[in-house]
């Protein structure tokens, strides 16, 4: 298990990547599109803590925001 | 567009200049022949007059108008930029009036998420972005071209016509005293983003234009905040809507923001809801309280759009004639300097018989490929800024979310700034050679090292083409100094730039802690060859006298 995480210019590709995807989806599958995707990237994940770690990151993000 | 009641050129801190019409030497029924005739006045045509001008070309220069720009536009000017205004003698004004900057903040709701400082060392000169209004940047550099014999500038003649064959561009001129017909050997078109060049040689820009469209505001308020460029996301104010703020000379700041979807443009730019819209910005989203006062405004789209190709035979195009690109990362202006440094010192090689006309088949491929660079970098910029769908959206106020708190997601509020291009897959720029391990790689400009108190590398430049060699004592072994010779003897003058640790004499720039060696992983015996306008050729780690004569051909265009 490593922290290794993904260089900059490849977390842009996937910026680019989603956008152009949910663009192609109707709206109201955005939701389900994006938890699905959450799970498989779990997955892919070798350590839950980790996981973990960025679902808090994300609801952090949101609370904030919805102030 | 200015105030009710003000006219174009009233402005609240530029005194306008009025350039009188001149009759040229046709209207007398003289015939002349022009060597180079450069379309447009503006920032890119003149810097291309005084690219010619250093190289001893001569050129008239022709614009429609009577005095310069109207408002104050491109405002930031890059390193790069300056270090070309300064192998033109004409930095100084640019300096003295601009407003250096090294940083940058993102805002989202209203909340500080990022800080940005640009690449910026005592070893540069020039700071990483100046800003100055466009009418200072003209007026500096037509100030220079009027004092410049090899230019004439010609105004309040507009071009109608062009025809080009084989030997040769004509153009029509219309003037206040009648029409002519100009005739000249190679024909620079500046004329800018409604080219009439282009027009008239029935030339299209292809690529996108981006849905967005934004107005720039320019106001004078007195503040102390910062030269620094400043972005906001989603502010309370106004949550639908990208604002970009920046310092101009003279109390002048720059308010760039972006229409609504639903919003009409031409409504948009009515004064009572510029008024209104600046307002909201300056209390609500800038918190400033001190009464402002609008100068000037403008509507613009964000375009990438250009040339398929940059010349047509004996036109070339330079500057927005040849391609458009979004305001975000201020490329326009920046690339058009560097169209005209690149056009203006290969157009005097071919005139003065030193290269073969196929050098300017290097210009389209070179400058384009930079515009190609520009727009990846732009469009990415672009669907930041102004997200263009609501998967963009969406990824956009994601991304900005993570932000406030992760600084992994800072770096997309990076707004990516002007860098100037390598041309490494250019036709005349040589391989690599694979032994340095730092310095500029062939296709890359020098880059700059301080050598003392007010005194850098790039300052030691001079015209034409150079040869930066490293040495400890600052001799050179008697081979390379005759090939030297022989080359001048030939009409292929290199000025060489010494470099030694420990020069036995004064023409040797002293590297006593090894620093510029090091900066340019050079040893005793390398070498840089460098083009006019700083980009390098080849270099080697260790220069045989007989490498130099195939470098230098390669770089005016091969055989």
């Amino acid at each position: 298990m490593t922290d290794a995480t993904l260089p900059f210019a490849d977390l842009e590709r996937v910026y680019e990547r989603l956008a152009e995807t949910l663009d192609a989806l109707p709206e109201a599958q955005e939701r389900l599109f994006l938890a699905q995707l959450a799970l498989a990237l779990s997955h892919r994940v070798e350590n839950v803590d980790r996981v973990m770690a960025a679902i808090e990151e994300a609801r952090r993000g949101v609370a904030e925001v919805s102030v | 567009m200015r105030p009710a009641g003000r006219a174009e050129t009233d402005s609240l801190y530029f005194d306008y200049p009025h350039f009188p019409f001149v009759r040229p030497a046709e209207l007398e029924g003289r015939a002349v022949r022009h060597r180079v005739a450069i379309v447009g006045a503006g920032p890119v045509g003149v810097t291309a007059a005084l690219e010619l001008a250093r190289h001893g070309i001569e050129s008239v220069v022709l614009d429609d108008k009577a005095t310069v720009n109207d408002g104050s536009r491109a405002i930031c000017i890059s390193r790069h930029s300056l270090e070309i205004l300064q192998q033109l003698d004409v930095v100084a004004p640019f300096v003295e009036k601009g407003l250096g900057w090294t940083r940058g903040r993102t805002y989202f709701r209203d909340r500080e998420i990022f800080r940005f400082e640009m690449p910026h060392s005592e070893q540069e000169r020039f700071l990483p972005m100046v800003n100055l209004q466009q009418q200072y940047i003209e007026r500096f550099l037509i100030d220079k071209a009027d004092a410049s014999e090899p230019v004439e500038l010609r105004w309040q003649s507009a071009v109608t016509g062009v025809r080009h064959d084989a030997s040769g561009v004509t153009l029509d001129v219309a003037t206040p005293e009648g029409e002519y017909r100009l005739e000249c050997d190679y024909l620079l078109a500046a004329d800018g983003a409604r080219s009439v060049v282009r027009k008239a040689l029935g030339l299209a820009l292809h690529g996108e234009a981006y849905e967005g469209r934004y107005v720039i505001a320019d106001i004078r308020l007195r503040s102390d905040f910062p030269t620094e460029r400043r972005a906001f996301f989603h502010s309370r104010a106004l949550p639908d809507t990208t604002l970009l703020v920046h310092r101009q000379p003279d109390d002048i700041w720059r308010i760039d923001y972006q229409l609504g979807p639903d919003e009409d443009p031409e409504a948009a730019v009515e004064e009572h809801n510029i008024r209104a819209r600046v307002d909201l910005i300056v209390r609500d989203v800038l918190g400033e309280s001190d009464a402002w006062e609008l100068e000037w405004w403008s509507l613009y789209k964000a375009h990438t759009l250009a040339l398929d190709d940059y010349r047509h035979g004996r036109v070339l195009f330079i500057g927005d004639s040849a391609h458009l690109v979004p305001i975000f990362g201020v490329r326009g202006l920046n690339n058009g300097f560097a169209d005209a440094a690149n056009a203006g010192w290969k157009l005097a090689w071919v005139l003065q018989g030193r290269a073969p006309e196929r050098l300017l088949d290097s210009y389209s491929p070179e400058r384009r490929g930079a515009t190609l660079d520009v727009f990846a970098n732009a469009g990415k910029s672009t669907r930041f800024m102004t997200p263009p769908s609501r998967g963009y959206r969406l990824m956009r106020d994601a991304a900005l979310t993570l932000a406030l708190h992760n600084d992994y997601a800072s770096g997309f509020a990076n707004p990516r700034q002007v860098t100037p291009y390598t041309y490494a897959e250019s036709p005349l720029t040589q391989a690599d050679d694979g032994g340095f391990g730092a310095g500029p790689m062939p296709g890359a400009p020098l880059i700059n090292r301080r050598l003392g108190e007010d005194d850098y590398l790039l300052d030691h430049l001079a015209s034409g083409f150079t040869l930066l060699h490293f040495s400890t004592d600052g001799r050179l072994d008697a081979e390379l100094a005759d090939r030297l010779a022989m080359l001048e003897a030939g009409g292929h003058a290199i000025d060489l730039l010494r470099v030694a640790r420990k020069p036995d004499d004064i023409g040797a720039l002293a590297d006593a802690d090894g620093s510029l060696f090091t900066a340019y992983g050079a040893a005793p015996g390398s070498a840089y060859l460098v083009r006019p306008d700083r980009h390098v050729v080849a270099r080697w780690k260790r220069l045989a006298s007989g490498d130099l004569d195939a470098a230098l051909t390669t770089a005016l265009g091969g055989e």
